[in-house]
């Protein structure tokens, strides 16, 4: 009885029910909607961080990943990643050096970050031939000391396919090295800082320019999906820390901390943007319903005269504004799902505001598309605080009508 | 001799207002029996609608004794009160005695949804009443659709529908020009008759009190005079 007498209450005021449901439910969904995409983009931007950093978690020769310096390697590093690999939790341990170093032919000199990296190992991580425009893999070529470039560097040195570079990097020794490179092909990522330095080859062909044949910079772990980070650190630290060369073991967290700094800051924005929205729509709600029960005195005198205890009269109140709130969750939650959906299908490029070359905490966005994920556990938290916040507010008004003396209440209007 | 319906001794009411204390019952002293069909009368301020409403367990009174149904209604808590005028009361106000959003059955059914009776047992009951009082085919409508006899009718269905031990009536007529007051009171005496329940009406409407069995008149919020017909 109640819900029937408190639907055909809710529609008596049809505007000012109506104004409130269109109020509940834009905030809610412009919160899920706006919740998905930023779940999404940082996602990507956290994958993005985190293929850049070179994993989930990271292996050094340890101090090296806040210098960078070229002395800091791990003379062993294919032993260090083949005992990651045994390490509980790991996926795949990835041995790699990062150097950088000087490119140059007769029209000129650039400055590269040069990766070195097992072709098929690295797999596991990024895809690198994934902007190949022109040549061959790293590991498909028959070329000797094959190396793969950005194609702005290509073209302003001028080299092409099959060409020879100079490469000139300081060797672990410290002693400038020189190293004649084959050009296997060109990769072109549309983003024109990348594309001026990026450059790649084999550990291989690293190592034959280098004088070595086991020495990496980092060794990237990639963890199991459903396996704690944190705790598989830990375990990576225990075992590889015992013998040989001090390591240090860092979580992505750590690894990129600028970027996790910056996600949080958004959450942040975002949860003061919703925590405003739920101030506003609470106090519209406790507003209109302390006029409603004002307007209602008289009858709810009778409901009480005719034996309907205060105590369901406030619960009457209450569930008008669950009524209220099923429906705006309901009509927004469509609203918000049908956004997700389409943002998620066509997706939002953020090159539509106009920003070239944008970077964040050291991750180049600019061709990001910005799609929407479904976090299920803050869509729900959302859902549920919607919830709480719109029939809580109406608790001071239910109170008030359940409190009403009805022989008082009868005389309101004589 | 058993019990009365109502006994009422010495029962005082003082409402305070800020420092004002008004006095609306000075001492009210009143039996009433079984089947009555009796009214309160005197002019306006009296204190017949502060009786009633103490009658009914609406207000608490400030001193005194009073039974109503074998039940002492000085100290009811809220709940109880209103538990109370669910099971012995059946009220029928001036005005605005219906909820508004729903239809004349629903309103007439009321006090039997909130005693838990099943849709069968409401509609056998609230059914042949509200045909009886000819608001058959008015099921349906709204009390703004309705004339103001037809939603006092309405809500004398109500009141009778749970075959309460009294049903309490405070100025029922007051908004009613006077053929429909004619009407509704003679119903309400007929039905006093049929059905043998208790009728206390607060009025100062010559038509009720030409059809009471009994008047009795209150001055400065005491009985004045008891006049049996
Ligand atoms: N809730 C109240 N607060 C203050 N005074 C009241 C209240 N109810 C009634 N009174 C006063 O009590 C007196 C009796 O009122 P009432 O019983 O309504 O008289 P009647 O129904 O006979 O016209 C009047 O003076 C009225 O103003
Ligand atoms: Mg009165």
């Amino acid at each position: 009885m109640l819900p029937r007498l408190a639907w055909r209450n809710l529609w008596r005021q049809r505007t000012r029910t109506l104004i409130l449901i269109s109020a509940v439910t834009f905030s809610y969904a412009l919160l899920l909607v706006a919740m998905g995409v930023g779940d999404d983009s940082h996602q990507q931007m956290l994958d993005a961080a985190v293929e850049g950093a070179g994993g989930d978690v990271l292996v050094h020769r340890d101090g090296y990943w806040s210098t960078l310096a070229a002395d800091l390697v791990l003379p062993d590093g294919l032993a260090v990643a083949e005992r990651a690999r045994g390490v509980e939790g790991v996926a795949e341990a990835i041995p790699r050096i990062r150097l950088p170093a000087l490119v140059s032919t007769a029209d000129g000199a650039r400055a590269v970050d040069l990766l070195a990296v097992d072709p098929l190992v690295e797999e596991a991580l990024v895809d690198i031939h994934e902007h190949l425009v022109e040549g061959e893999r790293l590991d498909a070529t028959a070329l000797e000391s094959p190396i793969l470039l950005g194609i702005r560097m290509a073209e302003d040195l001028e080299t092409e396919v099959g060409g020879r570079v100079v490469l000139t990097a300081s060797g672990w020794d410290g002693e400038l090295t020189r190293a004649l490179f084959r050009v296997a092909g060109f990769l072109e990522t549309g983003i024109r800082e990348v594309d001026e330095t990026l450059a790649y080859t084999t550990l291989q062909a690293a190592w034959g320019a280098l004088g070595d044949s086991a020495t990496v910079t980092q060794v990237g772990v990639l963890v199991q999906e459903g396996t704690d980070v944190e705790v598989l650190a830990e375990a990576l630290r225990e075992g590889l820390g015992r013998d040989g060369v001090p390591v240090e073991v860092l979580t992505w967290r750590q690894a990129v901390p600028e970027m996790v700094g910056f996600i949080e800051t958004d959450d942040a924005f975002l949860y003061i943007y919703a925590a405003v929205m739920f101030v506003v729509v609470a106090f519209a709600i406790a507003n209109t319903f302390l006029v409603a029960v004002t307007e209602r005195v008289r009858e709810f005198g009778l409901l009480n005269a005719l034996g309907l205890r205060g105590r369901r009269i406030g619960v009457l109140v209450l569930v008008e504004t669950a009524v209220l709130t099923l429906v705006a969750v309901g009509v927004g939650f469509a609203i918000a799902l049908a956004g997700h959906l389409a943002i998620d299908h066509w997706g939002i490029p953020i090159a539509i505001w106009g920003m070239e070359d944008m970077e964040l905490a050291g991750v180049n966005i600019s061709d990001m598309v910005m799609r929407s994920q479904i976090t299920t556990s803050k869509w729900i938290v959302a859902t549920v605080a919607v919830m709480v916040t719109t029939v809580g507010s109406a608790v001071f008004a239910a109170v008030k009508a359940a409190r009403l003396v009805p022989a008082e209440a009868m005389r309101f209007y004589e | 001799m058993s019990e009365p319906l109502i006994r009422a001794e010495g029962v005082t009411k003082v409402f305070r207002q800020g420092e004002l204390e008004v006095h609306a019952l000075r001492g009210v002293d009143l039996t009433v029996g079984v089947g009555e069909f009796s009214a309160l009368a005197g002019p306006s301020g009296c204190g017949k609608t502060t009786l009633l409403n103490l009658i009914g367990a609406l207000d608490e009174p400030s001193g005194g004794v009073l039974s109503v149904a074998g039940q002492d209604v000085t100290q009811l808590a809220r709940g109880d009160a209103a538990d109370f005028r669910l099971d012995h009361v059946g009220f029928v106000f001036q005005a605005y005695n219906l909820v508004p959003v729903l239809t004349a059955y629903e309103n007439a059914e009321f006090t039997l949804l909130l005693r838990g009776a099943s849709r069968e047992e409401r509609r056998t009951v609230v059914e042949p009443l509200l045909e009886r009082v000819g608001l058959g085919g008015l099921f349906e409508r709204k009390p703004h659709e309705l004339s103001g006899g037809q939603q006092q009718r309405v809500a004398v269905v109500r009141a009778l529908a749970t075959s309460p031990s009294i049903v309490l009536a405070d100025e029922p007529t007051a908004n009613l020009d006077s053929t429909a007051s004619a009407g509704l009171l003679d119903l309400m005496l007929e039905l006093n008759q049929e059905l043998g329940t208790t009728f206390l009406f607060a009025t100062h409407d010559e038509l009720v009190l030409e059809r009471a069995k009994r008047v009795v008149r209150m001055l400065d919020g005491r009985v004045d005079e008891d006049i049996w017909d």
